[in-house]
């Protein structure tokens, strides 16, 4: 059995046994703590370079009719990036394109379009957006987000993702 | 050759092993524990099936992309006996998520948690935790529509944590949207950073278990008043009870039965695969597992600026109150009717949750051309029409009818009742021409056809 009381001279070095073991671990596992979470955390920051993607010739788009189009990238995108199709909601508004985000803006389900209500549907808890993307129904905290686009020599790109608010203004 | 018992005479010598199992084996536990109390030992057996058939799945399974769902559909229907291991692995999750359950619901009604058990049950919630990540993680890695898209739900609803929610989610998904580093992450945190997670807290909640002794019985009438008395009645009940080795009978017989139930699970259902993940669907309709379904349900009735309630508070919540649950119910009472709020508020708790899965199990189904309903059965042929229409222009996702549908605008489950076919049309046409408040939105683009069908099966709405 460990003596409960140590004799005289020895308390100071057992602190210092003690302080010694664990000053030691402290350091060892603050040297490996720092490069591990950056490891971890870090590469989830980047923004991945953004791609633009051909959606297709105009004349292909009628106007007001809202089309479902696998987006085409422009050029080949590295790994790990260069998994998974892209598809976007596009419609022709007459004098510029709209894409929207397939993703619902409440928790990312997969939106359809239906031509007869004239509203994206969500599957999974009642969210209803207009042929805007604004919300009509359930609980979406904002409008469907959009892809930048551009029209160049009679065909139509999409760019990056940005948010809108509840007026369609670009937000964040 | 050495017989067992010049083995044994070895080990004794060395390591004391046979002696220290015999009073493992033979140390009294208090009596009347029961089949009650089995459901611990049942999981920690259904947790080892879930470690070795895992092992298993490990020497085939591909963690990327490209390969993942390859590589499982390779397991499930062209390896020998690769079914039968997908399958005990799959259902046996869903055993394990079950036994916790019913283990934490038994040591909560008999007041176990309670001195000086405050620990063993603060250690039995994070092996709960780690448990439901281990059922969040393992489900992305078929990588099928299923596993993708639960997995999209899943990581989108930390963006609702207030102030680093994009942080978080884009932390745990590797990435802006799930992807090849999702899977990675996902993959390693299952195979390697959970399990080394889970062994020590299982090892740290067994030496609790054995060192203090399973809790006795609770009694309605006779309550210590301190905890020297509580200690003294404890002796008694060990006095009176039965050997360990007695109670591990029981145990062996449950996870006999366990066995048996997931071979035949896997046998005869086997391990679903659907369609390979493929993010640019927008026909799939995303469903989590059941045990997941009641938080996903609790989704529908926090709208708009609400949603954090259900994605962060409300789960936060749960956890931080069970486990502060031994400062929270202080009272020397163990049973469950001398705690009458405690036990009301967990069988609130039960009911609400198994209301919100059963709700779950029934969500209305978006529109989609050609889904008929079985209550078609009896309808003219106008109705039939009006019927198809309801379903085609997504009335269902505002509109409930005999339980289907949702919460946004009223029940028409009795609208024939109170309005007119010639209101309706009207009412369907422009809402804010008979009440200008009205929040629905114009159905114009419907035909005066198919208003009037809609009407019609509207109309048989009694």
């Amino acid at each position: 059995m460990e003596p409960t009381v140590a004799p005289p001279g020895r308390a100071s070095r057992r602190e210092f046994f003690k302080w010694w073991v664990n000053g030691t671990i402290a350091v060892i596992a603050t040297t490996l703590a720092v490069p591990l979470a950056g490891f971890y955390l870090l590469p989830a920051l980047r923004r991945p370079r953004t791609v633009w993607n051909e959606i297709g010739p105009v004349e292909e788009f009628p106007e007001g009719e809202m089309r479902l189009v696998a987006l085409k990238p422009l050029e080949r995108r590295r790994w790990p990036e260069s998994w998974g199709r892209e598809a976007a909601w596009v419609v022709n508004r007459g004098n510029r394109f709209v894409a929207f985000n397939t993703h619902c803006t409440h928790v990312g389900c997969p939106v359809q379009w239906s031509p007869q209500a004239r509203s994206f549907f969500s599957p999974c808890h009642g969210g209803v957006f207009d042929a805007d993307g604004r919300v009509l129904a359930g609980p979406p905290p904002r409008p469907l987000d959009r892809y930048e686009t551009r029209v160049e020599k009679g065909v139509v790109y999409a760019g990056p993702v940005y948010r809108v608010n509840e007026r369609l203004e670009r937000a964040g | 050759m050495p017989g067992p018992g010049r083995i044994a005479a070895y080990l004794e010598e060395r390591l004391e092993l046979p002696t220290i199992w015999a009073r493992f084996t033979d140390r009294p536990l208090p009596k009347g524990v029961g089949w009650l109390h089995t459901f611990g030992s049942a999981t920690l057996f259904l947790l080892l099936v879930q470690a070795i058939t895992g092992v298993f799945l490990a020497f085939y399974y591909v963690p990327s992309p490209e390969h993942a769902y390859e590589s499982v559909r390779l397991i499930t229907s062209e390896l020998a006996f690769g079914r039968i291991v997908r399958g005990v692995h799959g259902w046996g999750a869903s055993l394990v998520v079950v036994f916790i359950g019913l283990h934490l619901l038994r040591t909560l009604f008999m007041g176990s948690f309670k001195y000086p058990r405050e620990l063993t049950w603060v250690v039995g919630v994070l092996l709960l935790l780690v448990v439901v990540l281990f059922a969040f993680t393992g489900y992305l890695l078929p990588w099928d529509q299923r596993a993708y898209w639960a997995t999209v739900v899943g990581t989108h609803i930390a963006d609702y944590a207030p102030g680093i929610g994009s942080f978080l989610m884009e932390v745990l998904r590797g990435q802006p949207e799930v992807g090849t580093r999702t899977l990675g992450r996902f993959y390693a945190s299952h195979v390697l950073f959970l399990p080394a997670a889970i062994f020590p807290l299982v090892a740290v909640h067994l030496f609790m278990v054995v060192k203090q002794g399973i809790a006795p019985l609770p009694d309605r009438r006779a309550v210590p008043r301190t905890r020297e008395e509580e200690r003294e009645r404890y002796r008694r009940a060990k006095a009176e009870g039965r050997p360990f080795y007695e109670s591990l009978a029981k145990d062996a017989l449950l996870a006999l039965a366990l066995t048996v139930l997931l071979v035949a699970l896997a046998t005869f259902l086997g391990a679903p695969l659907g369609d390979e993940a493929d993010p640019a669907a927008t026909t799939y309709v995303p469903r989590p597992e059941w045990y997941f379904l009641f938080l996903y349900e609790l989704l529908w009735w926090f709208p708009g600026r609400w949603i954090p309630v259900a994605t962060f508070w409300i789960p936060l919540g749960l956890v931080l109150v069970l486990l502060s649950l031994p400062w929270l119910d202080r009272s020397v009472h163990r049973h469950p009717l001398r705690r009458p709020v405690v036990t009301s508020a967990t069988i609130a708790f039960l009911t609400v949750t198994g209301f919100l899965t059963y709700k779950g199990t029934r969500a209305p189904l978006p529109p989609a051309p050609g889904r008929v309903r079985p209550e078609a059965a009896g309808l003219s042929p106008l109705a039939l029409e009006g019927l198809e229409v309801y379903a085609r222009a997504g009335c269902s996702a505002c509109h409930t009818i005999d339980g289907q549908g949702g919460s946004a605008g009223p029940d028409l489950s009795r609208v024939g009742q109170s309005r007119s076919e010639e209101w309706l049309v009207r009412y369907t046409r422009d809402p804010r021409s008979t009440n200008p408040s009205a929040e629905m939105p114009p159905f114009s683009e419907l035909t005066d056809e198919e208003l009037r069908a809609l009407a019609a099966y509207l109309g048989t709405r009694r």
